[in-house]
């Protein structure tokens, strides 16, 4: 009997055990330090998650950490916790199941479209607009629209980028070519390049996001960067005349042998070894890729013979239409806000973050371009290696400038362009019907958004 | 403590902590997928809106969706009637060989310790149309280049290739362990009687290992119906969703763009499918082969 009692209790006890430790962790959060702002000193703590994780991201994290001293330093008993997670682990799971539980750290790396639209949208995101307009750095960045959701500012770019074409410098100079002013002048090297036993543009097309670079900008070209805007609001279709032709220049482009065959199947990397190795001339890709042709471990023997300039317009002399983008950055959780110390630590966070300072840092460190305005030779003087020089001479060629498509569509329309834009690569069908599914999935998308 | 056990409650008591981890790790999953499934819910919003079964509808209605269940059918097809052959073959051979029995083991076995990333990446290189092994091997017999993971008529034949070369190992052992554990008596006798190496294999091996080539082909059908991981690692789902299959589909179209509501629709749809199949396999072959006398 005594047994079976003792048998029963501590069943009793491990069950009930169980149960408490699954029903715990609600209201047992300690509180932040302060709610008044009247707490002085007492240690408070705020968590950043960054993805500056491995060798190659060692400066931006120096960065960063540089930051975040300043950043302790202004604000009595702040102490920032730094938590590094993997670019694409952040964003497609953690970052997500913590918005989800309604818990972001209060400092986050995010990309502005799609997702911080969706955060901002369920007042998962600060507003950032107030903040800005009290430390007057609102209008100092090259573009906030990824950002920008309802006229308000939920987060803020880390850099920026640029798309144009890499080339071969020492192939170009031995062949006589000059670099384009148009398109038709941009056709004539690819076809002597072609002619010579070389792949003109070097594209790898496993992921659609990198064919679709070239697709953008020549959209962009013939339908103006504007059309772009209007496919959300329905004002403007993909089915447009002028998109078609941007598109179909792009499958004219597959057709005549511009990319080496079998492009469906290349990862990213492999596009950058065909320039190294010689085997293909130009390459369409952000201005990031400056990193890889500027590092003697990856470059070789290549370092200083990869040249850039920005893929040129229909006709000679019109503007300089380019894709600048800045659509990866930091955004801040809404609770922040009822927090005054916290509030106070971001807003000095932001403030010695976004500084021309940190955007040169990054720029002459990094390669990254500066999200915030910056005149041309402020931008010369942080660096005088040529590709960069030649970057930079892009930037300030832009007469027009756009951001990423997919930062002005929907998710889903998106998928369909993307798988579009493979099956015109594989030649399952033509631009003309592949831009109509394209607008099919973008008026379904409009609905259900309506 | 027997008599204790007899006691329902003290019973139940000792149930009860696994049946709780078995609610919220299995019974609470499954039914937060359904019901998510059945609302356009996009994982963040607390907002949940539900739209009964149009997310099955629009799964349903969808090209796309029934590519991918049409290349789930290729790896079920695939797995039985290329792999389970070559499965028997092969574990009939190691079985019998007489030397180096263990070097052939391990050396099969291989490839299923290797993680999928690795594979993949390893098998991309095999496949490479420049300096592919593959096309090199081919290239002897005058054969021109193949665009093996480019091309949309031969992604997923490379797929199902590698995804087979990756776990045959695995079910080898299995296999081999039941060929082993026959009495060598059977064996014997019969070859006293005359009985030819195949006509042993066929009438004596095989007919006994049969409920282990059944729980192969058990494993193989569920492992077909939840690839994803060698698909990601090999073609992304592409060339323009040529290799998709329901998981990646679901990651595609629904995961990556927010819209949860419809992944789990597509999960669920998997587990349906699974359940069907699996099903199915019992009650109409499987069943037969389950008892096994001496």
């Amino acid at each position: 009997m005594k047994k079976k009692g003792l048998a029963l209790l501590m069943s009793l006890l491990f069950v009930s055990s169980a149960l408490l430790s699954a029903c715990g962790g609600k209201g047992a959060e300690k509180p932040s330090g302060g709610t008044g702002g009247a707490a002085g000193n007492e240690p408070f703590e705020i968590t950043i998650r960054h993805t500056q994780v491995g060798e190659s991201k060692k400066f931006r994290l120096a960065l960063l950490n540089d930051v975040v001293s300043k950043t302790e330093a202004a604000v009595p008993g702040l102490k920032i916790k730094l938590d590094a997670v993997d670019s694409e682990v952040n964003r497609k799971e953690k970052l997500r199941g913590e918005m989800a539980a309604g818990k972001p750290p209060e400092v986050f790396d995010v990309f502005g479209s799609p997702d911080a639209g969706v955060y901002a949208k369920e007042g998962l995101m600060l507003d950032l607009t107030p903040i800005l307009d009290e430390l007057g750095i609102k209008d100092k960045f090259t573009t906030l629209d990824p950002f920008t959701h309802d006229g308000k500012i939920y987060g803020l770019p880390i850099g920026g980028s640029i798309e144009g074409i890499f080339y071969n410098k020492e192939y170009f100079e031995q062949k006589g070519l000059s670099v384009p002013k148009s398109l038709a002048e941009l056709e004539q090297i690819a076809e002597a390049i072609k002619a010579d036993g070389k792949i003109p543009f070097a594209q790898s097309s496993k992921d659609a996001w990198i064919p679709l670079m070239t697709t953008n900008n020549l959209w962009s070209y013939y339908a103006g960067p504007e059309v772009t805007y209007g496919f959300k609001t329905g004002e403007t279709k993909w089915t447009d005349p002028k998109v078609v032709e941007g598109v179909k220049k792009h499958q004219e482009w597959v057709e005549k042998g511009y990319f080496k065959k079998g492009e469906l199947g290349f990862e990213y990397a492999d596009m950058r070894n065909q320039i190294l190795s010689g085997e293909a001339i130009m390459m369409m890709d952000g201005s990031w890729a400056n990193s890889v042709f500027r590092d003697p471990e990856q470059a070789g023997d290549m370092v200083g013979k990869i040249g850039y300039f920005n893929l040129p317009p229909v006709n000679a002399g019109d503007p300089v239409v380019v894709m600048q983008d800045a659509n990866n950055g930091y955004g801040f959780s809404a609770e922040v806000a009822n927090d005054p110390r916290k509030l106070q630590a971001v807003k000095e966070f932001i403030k010695n973050m976004w500084t021309d300072e940190m955007q040169l840092r990054g720029l002459k460190e990094d390669g990254v371009l500066p999200a915030m305005k910056m005149d041309l030779e402020t931008m010369n003087s942080t660096s005088d290696d040529p590709l960069m020089q030649d970057i930079f001479k892009g930037v300030s060629e832009i007469g027009k400038s756009f951001p990423a498509f997919d930062a002005l569509v929907q998710a889903d329309v998106n998928t369909a362009l993307s798988m579009g834009i493979q099956q015109v690569i594989g030649g399952e069908l033509d631009a003309q019907k592949m831009l109509e599914n394209v607008q099919a999935a973008q008026e379904a998308a409009n609905a259900t958004e309506e | 403590m027997n008599k204790a056990l007899r006691n329902p409650l003290i019973y139940i008591l000792f149930v009860l902590p696994a049946f709780i981890l078995f609610l919220a790790f299995f019974i609470y999953p499954i039914y937060t997928a359904i019901d998510n499934s059945f609302t356009s819910w996009n994982g963040i919003s607390k907002d949940v809106k539900y739209i009964g079964f149009d997310n099955y509808a629009t799964a349903m209605s969808d090209v796309a969706f029934w590519k991918s269940v049409k290349n789930n059918v290729y790896f079920i097809l695939f797995s039985c009637l290329v792999q389970v052959p070559l499965i028997v073959i092969f574990s009939l051979l190691i079985a019998n060989v007489k030397r180096l029995k263990g070097l052939y083991k391990t050396a099969v076995f291989a490839p299923s310790i290797m993680s999928t990333a690795v594979i993949g990446i390893l098998w991309g290189f095999i496949y490479n149309p420049d300096f592919g092994l593959m096309n090199q091997l081919l290239g002897l017999f005058g054969v021109e280049p193949i665009y093996w993971l480019s091309d949309k008529n031969w992604a997923m034949l490379s797929i199902l290739i590698t995804n087979a070369w990756q776990w045959t190992g695995f079910y080898i052992v299995m296999v081999l362990a039941a060929i082993i554990s026959i009495p060598k008596e059977l064996d014997e006798a019969a070859a006293i009687d005359g009985a030819t190496g195949w006509q042993r294999a066929m009438k004596i091996t095989l007919p006994l290992v049969m409920p282990i080539i059944s729980v192969v082909i058990m494993l193989s059908i569920a492992g077909a119906m939840k690839a994803a991981d060698i698909i990601l690692v090999m073609t992304k789902g592409g060339p323009a969703g040529s290799t998709d299959v329901m998981a990646t589909y679901m990651i595609r179209y629904a995961i990556t763009s927010f819209k949860h509501g419809f992944g789990n629709s597509i999960a669920v749809l998997i587990f349906v499918f699974t359940m069907i199949i699996t099903a199915l396999y019992q009650v109409l072959i499987a069943r037969r082969n389950e008892r096994i006398e001496y």
